[in-house]
């Protein structure tokens, strides 16, 4: 899966550049992220290479199919989960598996036996006959992914899948997600949770106000930050008589991050910062950290 | 019109109806009911019960056909489903036409007890029901494609303006003209129910049905009219039918 310099224009009452010329580049078998905060462009890209959508600009590849000229191609060989997508309330998710299977050309007994591997894939292979309208917003959101899942597609593109569930939930669609991978499904997913991006990426894309910003694993975006550690400490950093000049400092209240380059440097100030009665702990810089540093930095 | 398209469009009806038919009874009986209420009235009054039987009849496939589609069509963006089908080897001419017959299967049992109704009371036979079939089938096809233009022509509208724009077109399209009441009661205007699909398909059942009179010129115009209507909203709706936003 491959975009080559995606342009996207939206032209309204004003006109909005969504996308400005990116080029990110899928390999097969792996799960890749687009990571930006909200309006970045993550869901227009989606959608370009999805067959939603036509760019105003670039080019784009699925399969080796090209995705203005052989949307058809395309469509063969993906399957989305949009994002907030929603449930039909008197629809069960054995019809949703069941229907969309059949709707991809699969004969009756093929999707009868997609859908079925989908829902237990799922763990809903209990609640396969009970309307969608009965059913916890994980479980529906399970419901979604297990249609796209008895596709049986080799590509999955999910839009903030995760979005509105709780941490169990979250944790339950992540696993699915590796599950698939490791079954040899390429994945495209959106999302703006960090957590998310650093626990199911192989490789992930920062993009934001449109542009790409950053590519790579986890490790190596992580890498991109000059600092590798982080020191929280609550409560006021002038009693604890360091320098901070130097060193990057967030801070939240009366709870400060500071960010460091040496782990020695980290456990001193913490050590300092105990003696003095202060709470403090340190930790590897997150992704989080160098998406919000990347990020600004994009935006200054 | 390959296999693969006549396929999707069976699916895509049996999908959107058979889950209401299982577990929306009620549904089912608000379908019946709305084009029975004008009966109820017409009785209530004293009007001629054969008339406003063939205007349920109408109402029952044209009224629903319209309001399905642009709700249907505007339910499926709203949920973001559309999105799913888009991106499926789906062709859009069969997601519009299964939105469109999906409510033709849910409203067929009204569809049998009216019909069922007027060969009981002697509106119609055999035969007057043989054509009765054919227009109703032109009258949703015609209405279903109105529908389905609407809803991809206003395509930012939010779901709350499409479903009250269905309703008051319903309303404008079967309550109003002369789809429940013979066209003679418009007196000097009656010529306004060639107009309309449903007035124009409820005046051709009625001269089948021996209610209304009518010479060969004219019985010629009326199916004119409502082929010609229907192959327009239907070619427009081939043309206007992309999956893909620009």
């Amino acid at each position: 899966m491959e975009s080559v310099n995606l342009r996207k224009i939206y032209r309204n009452k004003e006109s909005v550049e969504a996308l400005k010329g990116v080029s990110i580049s899928v390999r097969k078998g792996e799960l890749f992220s687009l990571l930006g905060p909200n309006g970045a462009g993550k869901t227009t890209f989606l959608r370009i290479i999805s067959t939603q959508l036509l760019p105003t600009t670039g080019e784009a590849y699925v399969s080796g199919y090209d995705v203005l000229k052989q949307p058809d191609q395309v469509r063969k060989h993906i399957a989305i989960v949009p994002q907030d997508v929603a449930t039909y309330g008197n629809f069960t998710p054995w019809e949703y598996s069941y229907y969309f299977a059949v709707l991809r050309g699969m004969s009756r007994h093929e999707a009868r036996e997609y859908a079925g591997k989908a829902l237990k894939a799922v763990e809903l292979w209990n609640l396969r006959n009970r309307t969608c309208s009965t059913l916890s917003g994980g479980e529906k959101k399970r419901a979604i992914i297990a249609s796209a899942l008895a596709s049986n597609a080799d590509i999955f593109m999910l839009d903030e899948p995760t979005s509105g569930l709780d941490a169990v939930a979250r944790r339950s669609v992540w696993a699915i997600l590796r599950e698939m991978v490791e079954q040899g499904r390429t994945i495209l997913l959106t999302t703006h949770i960090m957590e998310e991006a650093e626990m199911v990426s192989d490789r992930l894309a920062i993009i934001s106000k449109g542009k790409l910003i950053a590519e790579g694993t986890p490790e190596q975006i992580k890498r991109l930050a000059k600092e590798r550690f982080r020191v929280v400490v609550e409560g006021s950093l002038s009693s604890l008589g360091i320098t901070v000049n130097n060193n990057r400092v967030t801070k939240f209240g009366s709870r400060w991050i500071i960010y460091l380059k040496d782990e020695d440097e980290a456990l001193e100030i913490v050590r300092t910062a105990l003696r003095k009665g202060l709470k403090a702990e340190t930790a590897p810089i997150t992704l989080e950290d160098v998406f919000v540093k990347l990020v600004e930095g994009e935006a200054e | 019109m390959n296999a693969k398209i006549v396929r999707d469009v069976l699916i895509i009806a049996m999908m959107r109806s058979i889950p209401d038919l299982k577990r929306q009874p009620l549904f089912l009986t608000l379908v019946g009911l709305i084009s029975a209420l004008p009966l109820f009235f017409i009785m209530m009054f004293g009007g001629q019960l054969s008339n406003g039987l063939i205007g349920a009849m109408v109402a029952t496939t044209g009224f629903i056909g319209l309001m399905a589609a642009i709700q249907d069509i505007a339910g499926d963006r709203y949920l973001k489903i559309r999105e799913i089908i888009v991106a499926m080897p789906v062709h859009p001419i069969s997601y519009a036409m299964g939105i469109a017959l999906a409510p033709l299967i849910i409203s067929s049992p009204g569809l049998v007890i009216f019909a069922a109704l007027a060969i009981w009371l002697g509106v119609l036979t055999f035969f007057p029901l043989l054509w009765s079939f054919i227009i109703l089938i032109l009258c949703w096809a015609t209405l279903s494609s109105l529908g389905f233009l609407i809803s991809t022509y206003l395509q930012r509208a939010s779901i709350y303006t499409l479903n009250t724009l269905s309703n008051l077109l319903g309303i404008a399209l079967v309550f109003l003209p002369p789809v429940y009441y013979p066209e003679e009661m418009l007196g000097s205007f009656s010529w306004a129910a060639l107009l309309f699909p449903t007035s124009n398909a409820a005046g051709l059942i009625r001269i089948y049905a021996g209610l209304l009179d009518a010479d060969v010129l004219m019985l010629f115009a009326r199916w004119s009219i409502l082929v010609t209507t229907m192959i327009a909203c239907s070619i427009a709706t081939l043309v206007k039918a992309k999956w893909r936003e620009s």
